[in-house]
């Protein structure tokens, strides 16, 4: 990497460091990544801080998120718009959390949000068959994709409010170790 | 902090879960929105073609839920809340939250339009925000929730006001810490990059002033000790890059990890974590023993044929390789210094080394049992394992199909498993389930049984062979080759017909017969190695032969080869010739899975008989070494070749657990008890080996001490020894202090699972109350509604609406209210003053002020409950 000095200030990548869970060299390779998409549209040169944003199209078919099931959910969660355009910061964020040295409540925050379909804070059922539906494929009947949700609901609520709340959800995490590895991609 | 206002900008479109118009963008919502033509509320057209135009004007809000809620009317059973959703709740469940976020609270005291209370209650709102202040509640669409409030809100002094009391309070306590949590901290706030490098920006600057104000006579020093610790940091960055490129096996993990999930990956990750430690124990077992024997080594005279490779015999008895070549005496080549005990730098270096692996393995297994079984006494959590069962790392089409059928297939498995929970088995079935189960085991630990006899059997034809010197010398040592072939092959055989035994046998957890296979090969290996062992100790070390612990060492390297040819042959067997039948022959079969079980027992038994060996050959970490990079490498490319991810539901973490732990206890504990008997109780060949003589091997350590008595300066080591080393009564005590502190442990795990419960119930209690306060509520607010019923109607537009929106939700929700009774009778006169406006009542606002305190209690004790929860798992 001899041409590091010019695509960021080293201000810059200092500030990435402390911001993201990376080291210099994966801010980099990231760039790199995230340059791959559209290499025509992203410029070479970040130092003057360009405001661009890769639409959602190109950032769904990166190959880490090609075939996610939820990959449309976590590129709106994570993208500053909501709808899935991303800038660069975005997309380091979004690796961020998504990298194994991301701490356990942090991943959970981000899980939360991105099964909370309709963004009103809460899991509720039809955020539930939605995942259930986007997990299976659409193999299972409705009865028994209500009969799912309606036993994840009255085993994870805690306050019997019908819905999962950020804190339900972080409860259940804690009693399920493989989250963290599972929620996880591998760059 | 900015989700409720977020949700504000339309509680319409926000709370209506069920509608589709969900999926749209914000872009287009404006134009969805906007075929209502001049009408405020969104939901005003779709009323007519639901209910009849005759009640247009007074239930104008409650047509969309009844026309969302058909779809969903025979699966949405609202569970016992004491609420039930009304029918005619237009905005979903979401306005009748009974879990008492602020959010409803500020939504029902703000009234968009009522500019009077507005500010009053964002100041009670901004007081409320600051007792919930968790800074991981912003939401990281700030920006965005900002632009949809209104304008108002936005201006509103109150709100902005705690918005920015709450910054600067995070700036400060971020500025008083360390330069690494700092890092820490600031990574750890969920919100978007832009708002975390504006303030880290702001935190550093922050900094600068201070210790601008503070020393600015030291700024040279200063300027010294930033630029010393920026190299320091730029040493570090560098130095990791080269541990990452060292460690060449990281991308083929993460390729194996995105293609086969987290299951296939952890046995990887076990795989080099055993290579490592092999590696470890090659490179100490090298250099304090290896290197100083060949320094003082003789020339080897013994021809090499090739067939030693497989043997371990010939040209390799006179070699490092095995302990029968070390010497017994001190080696002195460089004059003036002082000489190297070869008996003691070998008891030493194998003693140290069991210690180190002890206490990395009890390490590791402390760490695994701490953040993998954290709780087992806990519901299983199936709620846990839908949210979480998607492995985010895995990338291809193909392995993510497999991957959601393998999830529906368990699903269906765990709901039919539910279903048959409930009816029990007949009592035939169920006798007949115990008795296949009972065969089983019978005939597993048989045939356990009888392949401990064969190879007890083998062991005795061997050690005659070895003795008897009549053959030649070749024949002899191919002869030696059929103990291990015969161990390897039953090794490998026996579990893929135990594999067969699920055929018949019905487990109701599928993850029950996981634990019965493991536990049947575990006894296969253990006690074949157990019956290995009473050969190696009673028998040879007994026996005439000339030198016995070379023997033993040959017969493990021999058992290590074979049971590394077997492996591979297994790969290519087990995996490839059954995926070219599964694909091209019999397609019903289908592409074999990665058996982990099978695998991780086989790394197990392979370092169980590698730890048996180094006291007797201490260069087998070097052997295993190379074929655990090999069966690495082999594994690798005939699982991406052939291989398929295993169907069942795999804990990954946890059976990594159960490997950590199946490698510590009847592995590493058995072969500290052998390693144990060796040292103390046998006695040593007379001929080789460097403890040749003695009449144990300890006797080495007990002569030096000895020696050492009669030196002054080295008065410690004797005291050592005699009153820790070989006092019993000191072990005594030790293991007196050590069950008292494991009693003392058990005592308080005990005590915090009672707490935890107690916890438990606590928060139920806490929903409960919530629960009875808010019917409380609901009650006295329907009452109140009689009473204004009875006043003058007024007029009533639909543009109105955006005021009564907010003032529905909380009547609406009441079960059995006689307000709810009237509106079942669809009376007129009770409907209407339901839906008039309170809020324009200027006492009204007082009381609200009232109930809203009782909200600001509910909502407390639900935040008390849930800091002790904190608080205790803290602890």
């Amino acid at each position: 990497m001899g041409n590091k000095q010019t695509i960021f200030t080293p201000e810059q990548l200092d500030a990435y460091q402390d911001v993201t869970f990376f080291t210099r060299k994966e801010i980099l390779r990231l760039f790199d990544k995230y340059r791959d998409l559209a290499p025509q549209l992203v410029p070479q040169d970040y130092t003057k801080k360009p405001s661009m944003k890769l639409p959602y199209e190109l950032i769904g078919s990166m190959p880490e998120l090609k075939d996610n099931p939820f990959r449309q959910r976590i590129a709106e969660v994570f993208s500053e718009d909501g709808e899935g355009n991303m800038t660069l910061d975005d997309f380091l964020d979004m690796f961020s959390v998504m990298s194994e040295m991301a701490p356990r409540d942090l991943k959970a925050y981000y899980a939360f949000k991105i099964y909370d379909f309709n963004d009103d804070n809460y899991i509720c059922k039809s955020d539930l068959e939605k995942t259930v539906n986007k997990l299976t494929r659409k193999e299972l009947t409705p009865e028994e994709v209500s009969l799912v949700c309606n036993k994840v609901i009255d085993e994870a609520d805690l306050d019997n409010d019908g819905k999962l709340s950020l804190e339900d959800f972080q409860h259940m995490i804690v009693r399920a170790p493989d989250f963290l590895s599972t929620f996880h991609i591998r760059i | 902090m900015s989700f409720p206002y977020g949700d504000i900008e339309n509680p319409g479109y926000r709370y209506s879960e069920t509608l589709e118009i969900d999926k749209l963008r914000p872009s287009q919502r404006s134009t969805s929105f906007n075929h209502s033509s001049g009408n405020t509320f969104p939901y005003v057209p779709f009323e007519d073609y639901n209910r009849g135009g005759g009640q247009r004007q007074n239930a104008p809000v409650l047509i969309p839920l009844n026309l969302v809620r058909s779809e969903y009317e025979d699966e949405y059973q609202p569970r016992d809340l004491g609420v039930e959703l009304p029918h005619s709740n237009p905005y979903g469940n979401a306005h009748v939250n009974p879990s008492f976020e602020y959010q409803p609270e500020f939504g029902w005291m703000l009234p968009p339009t009522s500019h009077a209370c507005n500010i009053q209650d964002a100041d009670r709102y901004s007081d409320a925000s600051e007792r919930v202040n968790i800074v991981r509640r912003h939401s990281r669409r700030d920006s965005d929730a900002d632009f949809a409030t209104p304008s108002l809100l936005r201006l509103d002094p109150g709100y902005m006001e705690a918005k920015r009391k709450e910054e600067e309070k995070l700036i400060n306590d971020l500025s008083t810490m360390s330069s690494r949590e700092r890092v820490k901290a600031i990574q750890k706030i969920p919100k978007s990059m832009k708002e975390k490098r504006e303030i880290r920006n702001r935190v550093l600057t922050e900094r600068k002033k201070n210790s601008h104000s503070r020393d600015a006579h030291l700024n040279c020093c200063t300027q010294c000790f930033y630029s010393t610790a920026l190299s320091f940091r730029q040493l570090k960055n560098s130095f990791v890059d080269c541990l990452q490129l060292f460690r060449f096996w990281q991308k083929t993990l993460k390729d194996i990890g995105s293609q086969f999930g987290t299951s296939i990956h952890s046995y990887f990750v076990f795989l080099t974590w055993l290579l490592m430690f092999n590696v470890f124990s090659f490179l100490v077992n090298f250099s304090f023993l290896a290197v100083p024997q060949l320094i003082a080594a003789q020339p080897n005279h013994l021809s090499f044929m090739g067939l030693e490779f497989f043997t371990g015999a010939g040209y390799f008895t006179n070699t490092v390789l095995y302990s029968g070549f070390y010497t017994n005496a001190t080696i002195a080549k460089i004059e003036n210094t002082s000489p190297y005990y070869m008996q003691l730098a070998y008891i030493f270096t194998i003693g140290i080394y069991f210690i180190i692996c002890f206490l990395s393995l009890i390490y590791s297994m402390a760490k695994s049992f701490h953040s993998n079984v954290i709780m087992p006494q806990m519901r299983s959590g199936n709620a846990a394992k839908l949210l979480c069962i998607w492995d985010f790392s895995i990338i291809g089409e193909k392995a993510v199909q497999m991957n959601q059928k393998n999830i529906s297939t368990q699903i269906k498995e765990t709901l039919s498993e539910m279903r048959t929970e409930s009816l029990k088995l007949p009592l035939k079935q169920r006798i007949s389930r115990i008795s296949i189960h009972l065969a089983a085991w019978f005939l597993s630990l048989g045939s356990a049984v009888a392949s401990c006899a064969g190879i007890y059997f083998f062991c005795l034809i061997n050690l005659e062979l070895f003795l008897n010197q009549e053959n030649t010398k070749l024949t002899n040592e191919a002869a030696t080759l059929v103990l291990p072939i015969v161990v390897s092959l039953l090794n490998h055989v026996m579990p893929f017909l135990y594999s067969f035994s699920s055929l018949v046998e019905k487990f109701t957890y599928p993850r029950h017969q996981i634990y019965t296979a493991i536990i049947r090969n575990i006894i296969l290996k253990i006690s074949i190695i157990g019956i290995l062992c009473y050969y190696w100790l009673n028998i040879v070390a007994i026996s005439k032969v000339e030198c016995w612990e070379t023997m033993v060492g040959q017969d493990i390297y021999r058992l290590l080869i074979a049971d590394f040819v077997c492996c591979l042959l297994g790969s290519f067997f087990g995996e490839y010739l059954l995926r070219l039948i599964g694909t091209k022959c019999y397609k019903k079969l289908g592409v074999p899975e990665f058996d982990i079980a099978r695998n991780v027992l086989d790394l197990i038994y392979a370092q169980t008989l590698t730890w048996i060996g180094i006291f007797f050959s201490p260069l087998l970490p070097a052997i295993q070494m190379i074929t655990f990079f090999i069966i690495f490498c082999v594994k690798k490319i005939s699982l991406l070749m052939n291989c398929q991810q295993p169907r069942k539901a795999w804990r990954g973490s946890q059976m990594n657990t159960i490997f950590v732990f199946l490698l510590f206890f009847p592995s590493f504990t058995g072969v500290l008890s052998v390693i144990a008997v060796t040292v103390w109780r046998r006695k040593p060949s007379e001929a080789c080996g460097p403890f040749r003589g003695l009449t144990t091997t300890f006797e080495a350590i007990s002569g030096w001490v000895s020696l050492l008595a009669s030196y002054p300066s080295s008065g410690w080591v004797v005291w050592i020894y005699h009153n820790i080393i070989e006092s019993t009564f000191f072990f005594f005590i030790l293991s007196i202090i050590v069950l008292m502190i494991t009693y003392l442990y058990w005592q308080i795990i005990s005590g915090r699972k009672t707490m935890v419960k107690l916890l438990q119930e606590q928060i139920v209690n806490a929903g409960k109350d919530k629960m009875f306060l808010l019917k409380q509520l609901r009650a006295l607010e329907a009452s109140k509604l009689l009473c204004l019923g009875r006043q003058p109607e007024r007029d009533f537009s639909l543009n109105q609406l955006p005021k009564e929106q907010i003032r529905v939700f909380l009547p609406s929700c009441m079960e059995h209210s006689p307000w709810m009774e009237e509106r079942a009778l669809s009376t007129e006169s009770a409907r209407y003053p339901a839906m008039t406006s309170f809020t324009h009542e200027p006492s009204q606002i007082t009381r609200n002020a009232g109930v809203s305190e009782t909200l600001v209690l509910a909502l407390r004790a639900r935040q008390e409950a849930e800091w002790e929860m904190e608080n205790e798992e803290s602890s």
